[in-house]
């Protein structure tokens, strides 16, 4: 992948009257060189984007997304959409969208019968703007979550912070400022972009935002070199620590929660889950589990592949949520991921597993979540209306095949993909500092001694 | 020299009166520490972990044990230790360990005084089994109000039988109750007064068996359900269920084997007839249906010890850093072993 050549003709492909600071991510010596050609050429690039800078264009990040363009038209030409879509001009645009008509429908439509839901994130065409100097890792990895290649909260943050490596691996401090000042700003146009593919996950707003605190601390006397290589550390530390790490503990504390002739029930697909119920039964438990799924996304197919699929198969039961009320009577634990915990105890999850706590919790089922700390939020969430996601018609349409169910002027498709599980529906939240209450989660970034998460 | 025997230290420490099991089991590991011979942090951790696990294993009752093992082994780990002499180290965590286990004395003073502000005047109230914050509670509260008791039997041990000597020794007018009749008294009491084996993390509580039950026909009543606990009882233990406790094994609620319907006339003459039975039945003939005998031994065999109330049932917990609520509680384990 031609990553590390892309910064110059990137920077190159935003012409300077439109305001971007596009000499961000070039060497001294070359942004100089372009400012003078800048300077000469000002006229002439207003006029017409040069055609050198398109082709090149399409060439680096064509190679990388490609599949994914493919995939989203057809019957455009990868190469010329995706340079049409670097240009961000309308007209390119619109062609591009009137070019594959269907598979996403302009936002205009949708929020007529939306309404209420508009305040949503609402499903955009994908990543089909990019505006300013965004870093090529960055795009792609807009097209991977606009697409939901790249789905899940610790998936999601991990790619993030793998492709924040990548851009400030390409970026160079401007001679009139330091690292420590300028890095953000660079960084945060990336961030919006990524943001304006898919809106952020409460745990790559955790982890940007001490990715903010670690680069202002670093001292301006530090050489850029070193400065970065110690931001990599602190991001590879982070990666391990929160996430990796933190994985193992929980594994380990809600493994110990798993106990011979057990039935756990699950609902969708969390990572973590997944781990942890694959380490139970390589510790030779005795257990079955049923995997509850629901529409739009069946996440929960991919789950019991990997449950079922390894040399030592784990006993499953396939079904979907309308089918759960016969099921929970033989169930001995409910054991759910999350996306976010918010300080009032509630759990931020997937859509559905609100309807699985509840009822667990009717049937006297212990709820058991697990959820790493620096997926804790400092906020409070009452409902799932205040805040939530919708899951782009593109995603849905192309997982359960529904063509026919397309949206007219009188039908329309809502598809939220989170919902809020109530503090009181829950047992226990299985963090990497323990089994804890959802009431006392509040207290545990006091415990941990962190001013913020 | 010969080997320390972490158990002989711990039950001769339990002999007396005032000291609980996690308690003695602090005191049996500093005596550990007297008696180790470790040069580093590391190995002292692994003596002292291994004592506690020698203590937990051979316990008829870990939970509690656990509870002080693991406040102390958490409290050696955490201690600064800055000091170069490792045996200057020692004799530190010695006088520490001594010191605490010295002023835990006290907490069950401190807890009465907290808890006496909740009794009114004329207050009845319903206790269960035998706990000595409550003993001292009640007592302390005998001195000042007019208060009267009811207590359970307390089976299998029959410890509420100790509670109501005490209690009228005292003068407190008590009375023994079945703990089958808890649902029939709780409209003449005012609340519910309990001591703990363990306040686990989820903010409930383990207690002698029958707690649960009255906590929750303490709920049916809209009655407050009061729990004292001295802070070495904090354990950071998370149970899910009543069979999610450590104390939990496959011979509770086990079913005995079901004998053959037809008894053979051989075994039939080996399992010996009730006499109460073959008194009133014709005793020479052998009755292929008579029931076997069940014994209390057996019926305690397949009892648990203890069990596990849900915090959502628990009004208050008195202890020595104060009255907390289940919530409070948690916050504050979370906050003892996380910090």
């Amino acid at each position: 992948m031609p990553v590390p050549t892309i910064a110059e003709p990137a920077a190159t492909a935003t012409p300077k009257p439109q305001g971007q600071p596009a000499q961000k991510s070039m060497t001294k010596a070359e942004r100089r060189e372009l400012q003078e050609k800048q300077r000469a050429a000002k006229a002439a690039l207003k006029g017409q984007p040069t055609q050198q800078k398109e082709s090149s264009q399409g060439k680096q990040g064509g190679s990388s997304i490609a599949g994914q363009t493919k995939a989203k038209a057809p019957s455009t030409p990868s190469k010329k959409s995706f340079t049409g879509d670097i240009q961000g001009s309308k007209a390119s645009t619109s062609k591009d969208l009137s070019g594959a008509p269907g598979e996403d429908m302009p936002p205009k439509q949708l929020s007529h019968g939306l309404r209420i839901f508009s305040h949503f994130g609402q499903p955009k065409p994908v990543g089909h703007t990019v505006k300013g100097d965004i870093h090529p890792a960055i795009i792609r990895l807009g097209l991977l979550y606009s697409d939901f290649k790249i789905c899940g909260a610790n998936a999601r943050c991990i790619a993030m912070l793998t492709a924040f490596k990548q851009v400030i691996q390409d970026y160079t401090t401007p001679s009139h400022s330091t690292l420590s000042r300028h890095l953000m700003t660079h960084l945060s146009p990336q961030i919006t972009h990524l943001v304006s593919a898919r809106p952020m996950s409460v745990t790559m707003g955790n982890a940007i935002r001490e990715l903010k605190l670690e680069i202002s601390g670093i001292d301006i006397d530090v050489i850029e070199q070193d400065a970065k290589e110690l931001l990599y550390t602190k991001i590879d530390n982070y990666i391990r620590d929160r996430i990796i790490i933190a994985d193992e503990v929980i594994q380990e504390l809600a493994g110990k929660k798993i106990k011979d002739g057990d039935v756990i029930l699950t609902y969708a697909k969390s990572s973590v889950v997944e781990k942890v119920l694959l380490e139970a039964q390589e510790e030779g438990k005795k257990f079955s589990v049923i995997v509850v799924d629901s529409k739009p996304l069946l996440e929960g197919k991919v789950l019991l592949r990997s449950l079922t699929s390894g040399p030592n198969p784990i006993p499953c039961t396939y079904a979907l949520l309308p089918a759960l009320p016969s099921l929970l009577t033989q169930v001995t634990m409910v054991l759910v991921g999350a996306h976010a915990l918010f300080s009032n105890g509630a759990v931020y999850s997937r859509a559905g597993t609100a309807m699985i706590a509840m009822m667990a919790k009717t049937n006297s089922v212990p709820v058991v979540v697990c959820c790493e700390t620096y997926k804790f939020s400092d906020g409070v969430m009452v409902d799932g209306f205040t805040r939530n996601e919708l899951a782009p018609l593109s995603v849905t349409q192309k997982i359960t095949k529904l063509q026919d169910v397309k949206p007219t002027l009188n039908l329309d498709n809502l598809n939220p993909l989170y919902d809020l599980t109530p503090p009181t529906y829950i047992t226990a939240v299985v963090t990497e500092v323990g089994l804890i209450p959802p009431s006392s989660i509040s207290s545990i970034p006091l415990a941990l001694g962190k001013a913020s998460l | 020299m010969p080997p320390f025997d972490i158990h002989a230290a711990f039950h001769r420490i339990l002999a007396d009166a005032q000291i609980s099991a996690p308690l003695a089991a602090i005191f049996a590991l500093t005596e550990l520490i007297q008696n180790s011979d470790a040069g580093t942090m590391f190995e002292l951790v692994k003596a002292l972990n291994d004592g506690a696990e020698a203590l937990t294993r051979q316990a008829t009752n870990p939970i509690s044990i656990n509870a002080g093992c693991e406040l102390f082994i958490a409290f050696v780990t955490l201690f600064p230790h800055d000091s170069a002499n490792f045996t200057d180290l020692k004799k530190e965590l010695i006088r520490q360990g001594q010191n605490y286990a010295a002023e835990a004395l006290t907490y069950r003073k401190k807890i009465a005084e907290l808890a006496f502000g909740f009794i009114k005047d004329g207050s009845v109230i319903l206790t269960h089994s035998y706990s000595r914050v409550v003993m001292q509670t009640l007592l302390l509260a005998h001195k000042r109000k007019r208060i009267s008791v009811f207590v359970t039997e307390a089976r299998p041990r029959g410890l509420g039988i100790k509670t109501a000597e005490e209690l009228t020794a005292a003068g407190v007018p008590s009375t023994v109750i079945l703990d089958s009749a808890v649902a029939y008294v709780m409209d003449k009491v005012d609340f519910v007064l309990v001591g703990s084996e363990a306040v686990v993390e989820s903010g409930g509580l383990v207690n002698a068996v029958g707690s649960n039950q009255i906590a929750i026909i303490a709920r049916a009543a809209n009655k407050p359900f009061y729990a004292l606990a001295e802070s070495y009882k904090f354990h950071r233990l998370f149970p899910l269920s009543q069979y999610d406790l450590p104390s939990h094994n496959s011979k509770i609620l086990s079913f005995p084997r079901p004998l053959p319907v037809n008894l053979p006339s051989t075994i039939n003459s080996l399992t010996k007839q009730p006499s109460s039975d073959s008194s009133t039945s014709d005793s020479s003939h052998p009755d292929p249906i008579s029931p076997p005998r069940i014994t209390q031994e057996q019926i305690s065999e397949n009892n648990p010890d203890v069990d596990y109330t849900r915090p959502d049932l628990i009004s208050l917990v008195f202890s020595d850093v104060g009255s907390l609520t289940p919530e409070g509680v948690s916050q504050y384990l979370v906050g003892m072993f996380a910090g």
